[in-house]
């Protein structure tokens, strides 16, 4: 059920005119990657182009070595392009200093790590609790919000844990906890449920799209997982580093 | 430095001039008894002669009564008529060794000369009052001028030569702040006024010093004492024994007393 | 509040090798720490020595300190009972005073002429009872409290002829064993040389000089040794007298242990000026407190100035050349040793740190994903090393604290250079403050500086490379 869609240059330079609350959460032009690798240079993503609508369950698949990684580091403002333009939550990131760029980041994107990347030195509830530091909300504000989302991942008996303390699914769900707990414009996952098994990982998934739905999040994953593809919204096939398919499901 | 020692002992041949005899008045009111300041101008008139002269003087230092050092010096002496002060030039005649070097006395400064070196060096006043190096003030020609001497009375004693001697015994306090003793006993034979014995004390009040004059033979029209025994009364084991001879009237040319002339002098 | 929580469990995480950083930085702060005490000990107790001795100021004639050794006589002060006199009755320097006290500076020949030796010798006329109380000069109570024995002074006021001489003095002048100075060699019988052709005496010598030795010069005062000093008079004339020797005292330097002779000022002055006025060489000055030597100093200028007298003052770093030099001495050396310290910290640190961050690569690249600014990295390591600088530093604080204790309270004994005999190994723990806290925030500091070079590496990380670690 993929379906080529080429994206007419009119319409994703309106979409480029029209970003706004209701428009494309993330916007790619032409963007170009390249890094120096061992003896020459490698084109990682090679002049890529298409628009991610908002408040999907939005996918990136591809074979190893395509350029996903790439790509979302791309998306989630951790890596600059060579060349091209990338708009994220409406807002262009091109001429933003390093400082800027993160501020914006700490605000607006959040990330889901493979490997959980909880901070060891910290409970639950201190990683949880971490961005919400970062804002520099009040204190009353942090324990609300952190409590009330523990409790929405079902942890909060667990917020004393250090993450060595807790299981690979609860780490996940600690992780999701706090990318949520600042609500973010957008949740960017890479291979989120590679390091969970089968039931595990539904019920992250199942997790996921309660809050996509409750707290209109957009989401982004880079997977492998045929269970997480099957619940995919827009799909985008890379291969090379260029777009070869993208499928959009209906809104249901 | 025991040879420089020795050599300012020497230079005790300097001298206050003498002769301005200061009337005293003896406490010994007859006129049988001499004035004793006249005769302690008389005695130094037997011992130096009133010209210019020079004089051959032999010194030995017996330690223990056994003879351990022996120079003999030529000395120049001739009194300065503004300062009435002698000044001396003396030069080491034996031992070869020494022979050559000198040693000058003018005014207060006393400059020793090493013909080896042609260098000659000042002797400060602390320098040459170490040990045995005061002997030759014992000599010093002229006491009349320094001290003042008071009479006290007649008394019978044995010279060098274990002789008797009717002698009149004097006392001799230091007028002038730089007279080397501050007291001296003297003994004068009477009638002929010679210098038998003295004794020489410091500032402390203790004696440094014993002289016997004797060997009186006629010297440049005076009869002189040719021999002069000091027995240092510190350092108990140590004499020296002062004999001059061979006195001569000379001139003294002004420059001889020069210090930067010394390394053109030959003295003779 | 965070930062140091996470700071916190961070050195936490390899206790063992944040153990060893902290040790490394506590075991500098202690030998900085004990080091100093001890130097600050030895100088207190060099002060205090010195000052006994010498006094705080001494009062000259104008060009004695540079030209009176070869002429003391020449630089006397007259008239100096007036002179103290003012000095002590000054309201200014009245309460600063503790001893004000003439002295006399002389030398000349010591000889033992029994047998035959005699020797240079540099005397000191003093007033006993003024150099007694002198003697027990403790601003920094390191006296009786501190274990030191005051030094017996030997004189006595009522003993006008009685004196003290160097022990190497006594050796060469034979009096070793009426001295009770124990392991001494006789001195040398000189060799008989004969003049060459000398005659012999005319007359006997020896029957001549028999004849006035009578009561004269008895060998000693019942039992005690006697010799004779013999100096030249201010006016230049020969004097000898008689000293008494009581005992001999062993000086802390050779040249001078083998030429001291102490005896009363009065004794002294009859010696140096004989029948001319009796003047001082010095007036000592002995304050109660070391800091008062700028203000008395001052006074006594204007007060020397104003009476128009042409005195010179000089303190005691001035007399005793090596004071300043010894205690440079200790500065340039505690200096090495804090560079040295430091050197070791930062290299520590800076070696415990990057480990640090190495392993926590992927962290940084969380946390900098997460919206941490480049400057939050830095800080976050920053103050982990400041942690160990400060937890290491506090540490070695208190275990100083404890190896002071223990040292001064074990008795030690040790004999310096410059001292006679043996005083009380200790080290100073009242007025050093400065000293702790100098090494304290020093190593913290260092701690904080070596944190810098990791803490810059973390913050300028890619955040790409930083999460692809694992």
């Amino acid at each position: 059920m993929t379906t080529e869609q080429q994206i007419p240059d009119e319409v994703s330079q309106n979409a480029m005119a029209s970003s706004t609350a209701t428009g494309p959460v993330v916007v790619l032009r032409d963007v170009v990657k390249t890094y120096d690798g061992d003896s020459l240079k490698v084109t990682a993503i090679d002049g890529i182009t298409f628009d991610i609508p908002r408040q999907r369950f939005a996918m990136i698949v591809g074979p190893s070595g395509s350029g996903k990684t790439t790509l979302l580091n791309l998306i989630g403002c951790i890596d600059t392009p060579n060349a091209g333009q990338i708009e994220v939550c409406g807002q262009n990131l091109a001429a933003l200093s390093d400082d800027a760029i993160t501020d914006f980041r700490s605000r607006n994107v959040a990330f889901v790590f493979q490997n959980f990347n909880l901070f060891p030195v910290l409970s639950a509830y201190e990683n949880v609790e971490y961005p919400l530091l970062l804002l520099g909300l009040e204190p009353g504000e942090r324990r609300d919000r952190t409590m009330a989302l523990l409790e929405s991942v079902g942890l909060a008996e667990h917020r004393e844990h250090r993450p060595n303390q807790l299981s690979g699914g609860q780490k996940q769900r600690v992780a999701i906890a706090r990318a949520l707990v600042k609500r973010p414009g957008l949740v960017l996952a890479d291979e989120p449920t590679a390091n969970l098994d089968s039931r595990t990982g539904s019920q992250i998934i199942e997790l996921m799209h309660r809050v996509q739905h409750d707290h209109a999040v957009s989401f982004i994953f880079s997977t492998h997982d045929p269970q997480l593809i099957s619940h995919a919204e827009e799909t985008y096939a890379i291969r090379d580093g260029k777009l070869v398919e993208r499928h959009s499901e209906p809104r249901r | 430095m025991s040879r420089i020692m020795l050599l300012i002992v020497l230079l005790g041949l300097a001298a206050r001039v003498g002769s301005g005899a200061k009337a005293q008045a003896a406490d010994v009111p007859s006129t049988e008894t001499p004035a004793a300041q006249d005769l302690v101008a008389a005695a130094d008139r037997i011992r130096n002669p009133q010209q210019p002269f020079r004089l051959t003087d032999t010194l030995v230092e017996y330690r223990d009564g056994k003879p351990r050092d022996r120079v003999v010096l030529i000395v120049f002496a001739r009194e300065e008529k503004d300062t009435r002060q002698y000044s001396n030039l003396v030069r080491y005649a034996d031992p070869p060794r020494d022979a050559g070097k000198m040693v000058l006395l003018h005014g207060s400064n006393m400059w020793f000369y090493d013909p080896a070196s042609k260098a000659s060096v000042r002797i400060s006043p602390q320098q040459r009052l170490i040990g045995q190096a005061s002997d030759g003030d014992v000599v010093t020609a002229n006491l009349a001028r320094d001290y003042t001497a008071k009479l006290v009375g007649a008394e019978s004693l044995e010279d060098a030569d274990r002789k008797d001697r009717h002698c009149w015994h004097l006392d001799l306090a230091a007028d002038d702040p730089e007279a080397i003793y501050s007291r001296i006993e003297y003994w004068l034979e009477r009638d002929t006024d010679r210098p038998v014995k003295g004794k020489y004390y410091s500032d402390s009040g203790r004696l440094l010093k014993i002289a016997y004059f004797h060997n009186y033979q006629e010297q440049l029209g005076t009869v002189r004492p040719t021999e002069t025994i000091i027995i240092d009364a510190v350092d108990a084991n140590l004499v020296t024994t002062m004999t001059t001879s061979d006195y001569r009237l000379q001139e003294i040319p002004d420059a001889w007393f020069q210090r930067d002339f010394l390394p053109r002098l030959k003295a003779d | 509040m965070m930062l140091l929580k996470i700071a916190f469990r961070n050195i936490l995480r390899n206790s063992r090798r944040s153990l060893m950083t902290m040790s490394a930085v506590a075991v500098g702060a202690i030998a900085l720490i004990i080091f100093g005490e001890f130097m600050a000990y030895l100088v207190v107790g060099f002060q205090t020595t010195t000052v006994e001795e010498t006094g705080h100021l001494s009062v000259f004639h104008q060009g004695y300190f540079e030209f009176g050794a070869g002429n003391p006589a020449a630089y006397g002060i007259g008239d100096y009972q007036t002179v103290i006199g003012l000095i002590q009755d000054d309201v200014v320097l009245k309460p600063m005073l503790r001893v004000v006290t003439p002295t006399v500076k002389l030398f000349g020949i010591a000889g033992n002429f029994d047998i035959n030796a005699s020797t240079t010798f540099l005397g000191m006329g003093v007033v006993p009872s003024d150099r007694s109380r002198m003697l027990l000069w403790d601003e920094y109570h390191i006296q009786r409290g501190g274990g030191r024995v005051p030094t017996e002074l030997g004189l006595r006021d009522d003993t006008p002829t009685r004196g003290v001489i160097g022990v190497g003095l006594a050796r060469i002048l034979g009096l070793c064993k009426q001295l009770g100075v124990a392991s001494c060699p006789s001195p040398p019988v000189e060799a008989a040389t004969a003049a060459p052709d000398a005659p012999g005496p005319t007359v006997d010598l020896s029957e001549l000089a028999r004849r006035d030795r009578s009561a004269g010069q008895a060998s000693g005062e019942g039992g005690v040794p006697r010799i004779d000093l013999l100096a030249a008079t201010a006016g230049g004339a020969p004097n000898v007298l008689s000293l008494y020797v009581s005992k001999a005292e062993r000086q802390s330097v050779k040249e001078l242990d083998d030429t001291f002779v102490a005896m009363n000022l009065a004794l002294a002055q009859q010696l140096l000026y004989g029948r001319g006025e009796h003047k001082a060489v010095g007036i000592v000055l002995q304050l109660n407190r070391t800091e008062d030597i700028v203000p008395a100093r001052a006074r006594l200028r204007s007060l020397f100035k104003e009476h128009h007298l042409d005195l010179d003052v000089r303190d005691f770093t001035e007399l005793q050349p090596q004071y300043n030099q010894i205690v440079g001495l200790f500065g340039a050396i505690f200096f090495f040793i804090a560079i040295v310290m430091g050197v070791i910290v930062l290299f520590t640190i800076v070696n415990t740190m990057s480990m640090s961050v190495m392993e926590r690569t992927n962290e940084i690249g969380t946390a900098r994903a997460m919206g941490v600014r480049r400057s939050g990295i830095r800080r976050q390591f920053l103050i982990e090393g400041w942690m160990l600088g400060v937890i290491g530093a506090t540490a070695g604080l208190i275990v100083s604290a404890s190896i002071a204790f223990a040292v001064n309270h074990a008795g030690l004994r040790w004999m310096p250079p410059g001292q006679a005999a043996p005083i009380p190994l200790k080290v100073l723990t009242s007025g050093v403050e400065l000293l702790i806290v100098a090494v304290w925030l020093g190593l913290m500091l260092m701690a904080t500086v070596a944190a810098l070079i990791p803490a810059n590496r973390a913050a300028r990380m890619p955040v790409v490379d930083a999460l692809r670690h694992v």
